[in-house]
This record gives C-alpha cells, sequence and structure tokens, in this order.
C-alpha cells in the first residue's frame, strides 16, 4: 500500500506543474492588470508603468511563470499588488479562517446525517424515512447561497441571534472571549451548511442499512437473538459507515469549495472571499497561489478517500 | 461596482474621504445654492438632546464601512490605494497635516500652516509647537520630508508619485534613484525642528487646495518607521498592526481586514475626543441595508449610494446627511489617438465621432432627466457640468448641460448632413456611407443595465444605429484595457465616471498629453483654459473661477466630454449621536462627535 501511496503522490508532481501552468495562462489573459485598474485622475501613467516594470509585468509570460517558479522552491509566493503584502502570509491568515469553519461544518454536518441516515434506513418506506427523505431532496434543490442568504436575514438580523459579519467581534479582548467570538461567528454559516448539506451521506448511509438489513450476517445474528439495537449499532452501522468514510477526503475539498458562497454572504475573510476579490483585482500572484493549493488539496482529497476506504476496509486493497 | 474600482487609488485622505477631514467649526450647512438635485440633504445632524457622559463613556460608537472585501489595512495614506483603507483608519486623523475650508482651500490652525512664497518659489510648512504622534513622540520636520521620499523612492509600492511633483527641486533625481535625498526640501531648525522649505522650479495657484498634485497633505512618522525599507513598509508591523496617528484617537486593535477599534489619544493637539470607544466594521454592500434597519451601527464611514437610500428613508431611529460625492458620471467620445511617441494624444478630423453636431445630438437625445428620476432617489441626478457640485465655488450651477431635446438632435443631425436614405430607418453618414455607432458600457447591476437600453432606444428614437461594443455590456477590466489603448476602434462612445480630487484641475483627464484623456480630444482653446486655472491671474479666486466656469461651458458646447450624472455621497446617523458634521470644513470630526445614550434609538 506504501507503494501505491508514493506512485499517487509520485503522479502529483506532472498534475500540479501543469495545473499551475494552465492557471498561470489563464490568470494571464483575463483583460487588464492589477494597476491599470485603479485608475484615478491623480494617479500617474507613468507611475503605473514603473510599477508593472520593477512587478516584472511587462515581461513574456514564461519568463514570468519560471521566475515565479523559482520564487516558489525558495517558498515565496510573490507578493499580493492589492494588499501589498507577501502572498504567504495573507493567505496564512485567511486558511485559519476558512478551515475552522470547514472542519466546524464537516463535524456538524455528520452529527445531523448519521443519525438521519441510519433512522431512515431502518424505517424505510415508514413516516419518518418519507419525512427524512423528504427534508434531504428539499434541502439538495435549494441552492446553498439562497439558504446563506435567508439564514443570515432571520437569524442574524430579524431575530439578532447571531452576528453577520467578520470572524470575531471587535469587542473581544481576553484570549477567552476571542476564542468564544470566533466560534460564536462561524456557528451560523456552518449549521447552514450542515442542516442543507447532508443529502449525500443521508442518502448513502439509507441505502446501505436498507442492503445490509437484508444481508446473511445481519439474518444469522437475528435468527442468535442478537437484540436489535446491538444488530444496529454493531454490525450495520459499522458497515455501512465504508462508503461514507470514503467520502470524507472528497467532502473535504468540496467545502473548502463551498467556502466561497459562505464567505462572501458573511463578509467572513477566508480564502475563499480573498478569492473572489483577487479575481475582480487581477491579484495574480493570489490567484494562482490559491488556485494551486485548491488543486493540490483536492488531489491530496482523493488520495485521503483512498487511504481511509482501504484501513476501514480490509477487503479493498489498493495495489 | 466600476466606479469602486475608480475610487480605488485616492490622492490623499483628505481628498476621497471628508470624514477623514479635521477641524472646529460645525455649524456649516449644506450649500446655499443647490447642486441641481430634487432632494437636499444636510451635511450635518443636529442633535438637541444632552449629551449623556456616562454613555460616551461606556457605550462604543459603531460606525460601518459598507465593502464587499476586507479592508487592505494599510494605515498610511502614502501607500493605500483605497477609500476603505482612509475610512477604517479615519478617526487617527488620515496623519493630514492641514485644515480646509469648505472649499477645501488649506487654512490655518491644522498640523501645520502652509505659507506660499510666489517670489521665491518656495512654500513653507511650519508644524504646531504641540505636535505630537499617538505614542508621545514628536512630529518634526524629518516626518514631513519622509513622505515625499516615500512617495517618490524607486521601490517604493505607493502609486501616488506623478510628474507634477518634478517641480519639487531634486526630487526627479530622487525618484530616478540618482540622488540619495530629495535637494529641494530643506531644513532651517534640522531635521527635529518644526519648519520645512520646499524649494520649487515653479508655483502654482492649486497649491492653495489640499489634495493638489505638488504639496504632499501628510506626514510620515519617521522615527517610527525608519528601520523598515521601503519598499517593505506596506507589509510591516508598523504599518498593518501598531501604526500610530496625529488624531483625536489612537488605534487600540485591527482585526485584519475586519475591523478597528480606537480611544481617545490623549496626546492629540486639537479639541479632546469625547466618546470613549469607536469600532468600525466591513459590511458587506448587499447586508448595509439590513444592518441599519436592525440598528447595528451608528453611522457609516463611506458614502451609501442611491438604491440604499430608497430602502433606508423611511428607516425609523435614523436621520439623512449627505453630501454631492467628489465624483462624477461623463460621456466619452472617441475622436483619435494617443501618439506614444510623442505622448501626446491626437485629434483625427476623419474619424467617425468628429462632427461636433452628431455628438450634441446624441446628448440631446438622451433623456437623463427621466432616467435618473426613476433610479437616482434623488441620490443621483443628471450632471450639468463636468466639475462636481461639491466645489461650491466653480461649479457652474447655471449651465444647462444637455436635456432632452429630440427636435433638437434631429434638426442637428440633419443639418450636419446625417440623413435617412434609400428608405432605410437609420440615418447614414454625411457622406452616404452606413454609419454604425459602438456605445462602451460596463457591466454593473440591474438598474444600469435598463439605464443603458434607455439610452440605446432614445438613439434609436432619433435615427442613429447605435450597438453595444460586442453586443453588450463590458467587464470593467476589459473595458478600460480596450479604451486605454493608443489607438483602438471599437468604442465610439462610452459611459464611465471619475473620482476627483478634493483640487480640482481636470489636467490630467482632458489634458493634451494625459493618458487618460481616452477620447483624445485636444483643441488649443481647450489647453488654453486648463493652463490659465494655474496661471499667475490664478492667484485672484475670482478670476480662477471665473476660468473654470468658461472651461465647464466649452467642454459642453464642444460635447467630446458631456456630463452624465452627479451623486451625493450620504450616510444615516443615528438618533443617539450628536455633533455630527461630514463638511470638510469640520475639521474636527471626531472629536465633535458625543453620544445622547448608551444604546442605539
Amino acid at each position: 500500500m506504501w507503494k501505491t501511496i508514493l506512485r499517487r503522490l509520485l503522479i502529483m508532481i506532472p498534475e500540479v506543474i501543469l495545473l499551475s501552468v494552465l492557471v498561470f495562462l489563464l490568470a494571464k489573459a483575463m483583460p487588464g492588470d492589477p494597476f491599470t485598474g485603479s485608475i484615478n485622475p491623480k494617479a500617474d501613467p507613468a507611475q503605473i508603468k514603473h510599477l508593472m516594470e520593477i512587478n516584472g509585468l511587462n515581461d513574456p509570460w514564461y519568463q514570468q511563470y519560471w521566475n515565479w517558479v523559482v520564487h516558489l522552491f525558495h517558498g515565496n509566493l510573490g507578493n499580493s499588488y492589492q494588499y501589498q503584502e507577501p502572498v504567504t502570509r495573507l493567505i496564512e491568515g485567511r486558511a485559519g479562517n476558512t478551515l475552522w469553519l470547514a472542519f466546524f461544518t464537516m463535524i456538524l454536518t455528520y452529527a445531523f446525517a448519521l443519525p438521519l441516515g441510519v433512522y431512515a434506513g431502518r424505517h424505510e418506506g415508514k413516516l419518518p424515512d418519507t419525512i427524512i427523505r423528504f427534508y434531504t431532496y428539499v434541502t439538495f434543490c435549494i441552492p446553498v447561497f439562497v439558504i446563506l442568504v435567508l439564514g443570515i436575514w432571520i437569524f442574524g438580523y430579524v431575530l439578532g441571534w447571531f452576528p453577520t459579519t467578520g470572524s470575531v467581534s471587535s469587542d473581544a479582548q481576553t484570549w477567552a472571549q476571542t476564542v468564544g467570538s470566533r466560534f460564536y461567528h462561524i456557528l451560523l454559516p456552518s449549521l447552514l451548511g450542515a442542516l442543507f448539506g447532508t443529502v449525500n451521506i443521508v442518502q448513502y448511509l439509507r441505502s446501505e442499512v436498507i442492503d445490509a438489513k437484508h444481508s446473511d450476517y445481519v439474518r444469522t445474528a437475528r435468527s442468535k437473538g442478537v437484540p436489535s439495537k446491538d444488530i444496529y449499532r454493531h454490525h450495520i452501522f459499522r458497515n455501512s459507515l465504508l462508503p461514507i468514510a470514503a467520502f470524507a477526503g472528497y467532502s473535504i475539498t468540496g467545502l473548502l469549495n463551498g467556502s466561497i458562497f459562505t464567505e462572501t454572504v458573511f463578509s467572513y475573510p477566508g480564502m475563499g472571499l480573498l478569492f473572489v476579490n483577487s479575481i475582480s483585482y487581477r491579484d495574480y500572484t493570489v490567484i494562482t497561489a490559491l488556485v494551486l493549493i485548491y488543486g493540490i488539496l483536492n488531489l491530496v482529497g482523493t488520495l485521503l478517500s483512498d487511504i481511509i476506504l482501504s484501513i476501514v476496509d480490509p477487503r479493498v486493497r489498493i495495489e | 461596482m466600476n466606479k469602486k474600482k475608480l475610487v480605488l487609488s485616492a490622492m490623499a485622505v483628505l481628498a476621497t474621504v471628508s470624514l477623514a477631514a479635521c477641524s472646529s467649526n460645525s455649524s456649516s450647512k449644506s450649500s446655499g445654492t443647490g447642486n441641481g438635485s430634487s432632494l437636499k440633504l444636510s451635511t450635518s445632524y443636529n442633535n438637541t438632546s444632552a449629551t449623556d457622559k456616562t454613555a460616551d463613556e461606556k457605550s462604543t460608537l459603531k460606525v460601518a464601512e459598507a465593502n464587499d472585501s476586507p479592508f487592505q489595512g494599510i494605515s498610511d495614506p502614502v501607500l493605500a490605494s483605497n477609500a476603505e483603507d482612509a475610512d477604517v483608519f479615519a478617526p487617527g486623523g488620515g496623519n493630514s497635516l492641514f485644515n480646509v475650508d469648505k472649499n477645501y482651500k488649506i487654512v490655518d490652525g491644522g498640523l501645520a500652516n502652509q505659507r506660499i512664497d510666489k517670489k521665491a518659489k518656495t512654500v513653507t510648512i511650519t508644524l504646531r509647537s504641540n505636535a505630537k504622534w499617538s505614542n508621545g513622540m514628536d512630529v518634526t520636520a524629518k516626518d514631513i520630508e519622509y513622505a515625499y521620499e516615500v512617495v517618490a523612492n524607486k521601490n517604493t509600492t505607493s502609486q501616488q508619485y506623478s510628474s507634477d511633483f518634478n517641480a519639487i527641486k531634486g526630487m526627479a533625481a530622487y525618484h530616478a534613484g540618482k540622488a540619495k535625498t530629495i535637494s529641494g526640501i530643506t531644513y532651517p531648525d534640522g531635521e527635529k525642528g518644526n519648519k520645512v522649505v520646499i524649494h520649487l522650479t515653479q508655483v502654482s495657484p492649486s497649491m492653495k487646495f489640499s489634495g493638489n498634485s505638488f504639496i504632499w497633505g501628510t506626514v510620515e512618522p519617521y522615527e517610527y518607521i525608519k528601520n523598515v525599507p521601503i519598499a517593505k513598509l506596506a507589509s510591516s508591523a508598523q504599518i498593518r498592526k501598531d501604526p500610530i496617528f496625529i488624531g483625536p484617537y489612537k488605534l487600540d486593535k485591527v482585526v485584519e481586514g475586519e475591523s478597528t477599534t480606537w480611544s481617545p489619544n490623549k496626546y492629540y493637539y486639537g479639541k479632546k475626543a469625547q466618546i470613549k470607544h469607536i469600532s468600525i466594521n466591513v459590511v458587506s454592500s448587499n447586508n448595509i441595508v439590513k444592518a441599519i434597519q436592525s440598528k447595528k451601527y451608528d453611522i457609516t464611514a463611506s458614502g451609501l449610494g442611491s438604491t440604499s437610500y430608497k430602502q433606508l428613508k423611511n428607516v425609523k431611529g435614523y436621520a439623512k446627511t449627505g453630501q454631492p460625492a467628489l465624483s462624477y458620471g461623463y460621456f466619452g467620445f472617441n475622436l483619435g489617438h494617443f501618439d506614444t511617441k510623442t505622448g501626446k494624444n491626437v485629434m483625427d478630423k476623419n474619424s467617425k465621432m468628429a462632427n461636433k453636431n452628431l455628438r450634441q445630438a446624441m446628448m440631446y437625445a438622451l433623456n437623463l432627466d427621466q432616467v435618473y428620476k426613476k433610479f437616482g432617489n434623488g441620490i443621483t441626478w443628471r450632471a450639468n457640468t463636468l466639475i462636481p457640485p461639491i466645489f461650491q465655488k466653480y461649479w457652474d450651477s447655471s449651465a444647462s448641460g444637455y436635456k432632452l431635446n429630440i427636435k433638437k438632435a434631429n434638426k442637428l443631425l440633419d443639418e450636419a448632413g446625417y440623413k435617412k436614405r434609400n428608405g432605410s430607418k437609420w440615418r447614414s453618414d454625411p457622406n452616404g456611407k452606413k454609419l454604425v455607432i459602438h456605445f462602451g458600457a460596463m457591466t454593473g447591476n440591474s438598474t444600469s443595465a435598463a439605464e443603458y437600453q434607455d439610452y440605446l432606444q432614445q438613439w434609436h428614437k432619433v435615427g442613429l444605429n447605435v450597438q453595444f461594443t460586442g453586443g453588450k455590456t463590458m467587464e470593467m477590466n476589459s473595458f478600460y484595457s480596450t479604451l486605454q489603448a493608443p489607438k483602438q476602434n471599437k468604442i465610439d462612445i462610452y459611459s464611465a465616471a471619475w473620482s476627483v480630487s478634493s483640487e480640482p484641475t481636470p489636467t490630467q483627464m482632458y489634458g493634451e498629453d494625459a493618458t487618460f484623456n481616452m477620447g483624445h480630444f485636444v483643441s488649443a482653446k481647450n489647453t488654453k483654459l486648463m493652463k490659465e486655472m494655474n496661471s499667475n491671474k490664478s492667484w485672484n479666486d475670482k478670476y480662477r473661477t471665473k476660468v473654470f466656469k468658461e472651461w465647464q461651458n466649452y467642454m459642453n458646447e464642444q460635447a467630446a466630454y458631456a456630463p452624465d450624472n452627479f451623486a451625493y455621497g450620504w450616510s444615516p446617523v443615528n438618533h443617539r449621536v450628536k455633533g455630527y458634521d461630514i463638511s470638510p470644513a469640520n475639521t474636527e470630526f471626531w472629536s465633535n462627535m458625543s453620544l445622547t445614550s448608551s444604546k442605539l434609538q
């Protein structure tokens, strides 16, 4: 298995290189540049030209790409033109916010979806099952940004239960206050994300449970007189979890991608919002760095899913 | 959205955000002569309730900064390139050197006073004796000079250098990296003294106004930042995390991209701050209406637009204040090209839009009054000249601009030979060739889409075949990169906006060698009038005003650039706030505010 993982990691290298070239070219192909956009009667075009020059933006693309790669290997992703600080530091500041949000959303999603899935499977065809299925379909049908906007409006503004902007309150002074305030700020977006992102897990789990219910080992257990509660807990649940566990890797990357919506609606300064902003400002260094990071995360997520699957299910071995 | 980006690189804090201005007479009223809008907004909220001392002590003044992205966090006005940073660091006083009156004319009484010696061609800046930074350090002559170094350093990340600075002796050499110091800036009492003399090759009447392009209007804390290389200044902790200020408040904390919090600065030379805590939070512009309706904020730091006014004009507990913005929308016509060899704009006699009648007719065909009546909500209205009414003195209120007049439009076109031939529903050009005019417009919100459609309809009404460039509106970046090409024939007429400095000389936009003269309009009279604005005679304010008015009428008549709209920047003010006044003359904006209750009303 280690060999396979190694091989997978090696394959990722050309993939990442290809990705980086594509992203670099596409970013450069967009009309405009980081400085011309900020035209103003008092901004001297000569100074803008000068800034373009010292930032190497007038060089041919392959030279710019090469410079970028060389810097990359020195751990330097360049400077953001818009924010005027190193991209690494900029992303560092934002990544924490996004990861916390994604992580918490994931925990909540599983906390909602696992019981619902098992319950629906166990009571297949009965009223609770119908209600749960109806719920998952409805939440699946509504686009996520609609939910977010509705949520922030109802719970943030009308009822005033949750903060509506930022990642931490400006009043928080002590360490405990800061942590509490951060938690409070991600609560609403992650709750909404979790409540409306359960469909995949519930449906997978439900069908797995239904399958397992009719499988031989369950019938054997029943005939031995094992209590139904224990059958569900020890036999069915564990086996049904396999595909869900495999799914985990993908869902991490899914959450990171979804952060673009959540962060924009909640003015939550994370990587998703940064990405959206840097596109409109033509902040090339930030765009390429973020796409690269998201790309690598997707590749790693896939690999992670495969590894998890092989660990939880001894029958599966990736060779 | 498009305007937003235009507002980006601001000359100085004073130039963009009147909120950052600071001085003492607070009872200025909105302009007596009006500004052309049907809606009258006052610059101040006259709250007569008594100040509540405990509210000032315990409660926080909550300020919203409506913006779609986190702020960049560069507290230094030399390095910041957008209005958001200026807004969120405004209680620190924006490092402004000078106080101004309601016309942005520099007056005595601020951190420093300025004297211009026309004969010797020098400007002397003298700091007040009790000028201190918020950490207790003295403000020194070197602090004034260092701002020029940061602006002009060869490796600076600042976008503020302009060729006008070359009028300062030795500045060009320093900018090119050939000199270690700027020879034209001297210290009669030494670097630690309180006086700086700037030696110039020319002096200009514009120097009397804040936001001019010769004399920089802010200071840098030299001792505090001297160890950071200028190229790295914008990313340093001294500028981002623990910056120091000269204004009535000092920074307590900055949450990156989200918020800043403030408390009174005991070293401030002016009026003592009354409110003990101020917090400024970024609020997405999609949420700002809801945030005000649910009383989360007292005031907004940036001016809001017309859509939010419509939704908020009846909100309870808030007063509505505002003043005309330092910006205007305009139409431009493509009349030639930019000669990159000579660095000059050249008009092309044979260009499609070269005929003045055609341009005037296109403007008379538009029903801008109707459009802004429907969509402007009083916050945006039809402009009558290319100088916005915030410049009460220079703006020509009597200019008529372009009101709807279809008859006149048709007549102008007929006279010039743009006739419908061979039964076509469109007019052809005087030579009988088919005439298709391409309209360049930036993609905006649903309102701007409706406005553009109305323009096209009106032009079709007078028989002109006007189409969007490329069949649809353009994304902002591609719009400007098309327009800024030295020579282009994709856009014949375009709609855009300028945000302007608090010194209104328009040479950078309409001058012969200006790259921002994107329609390439050049005429001897235009050049002469703009030169005259800053000629020796123009030291006389009356004469200068006369020239500005003459220029406005000349530009209207030529219709190479035609006025589109003016707008208010407006802010809701909660009824518990007292002493609020955004007039530029109110230079103690932050200190004059107090609270009358500990909760928002």
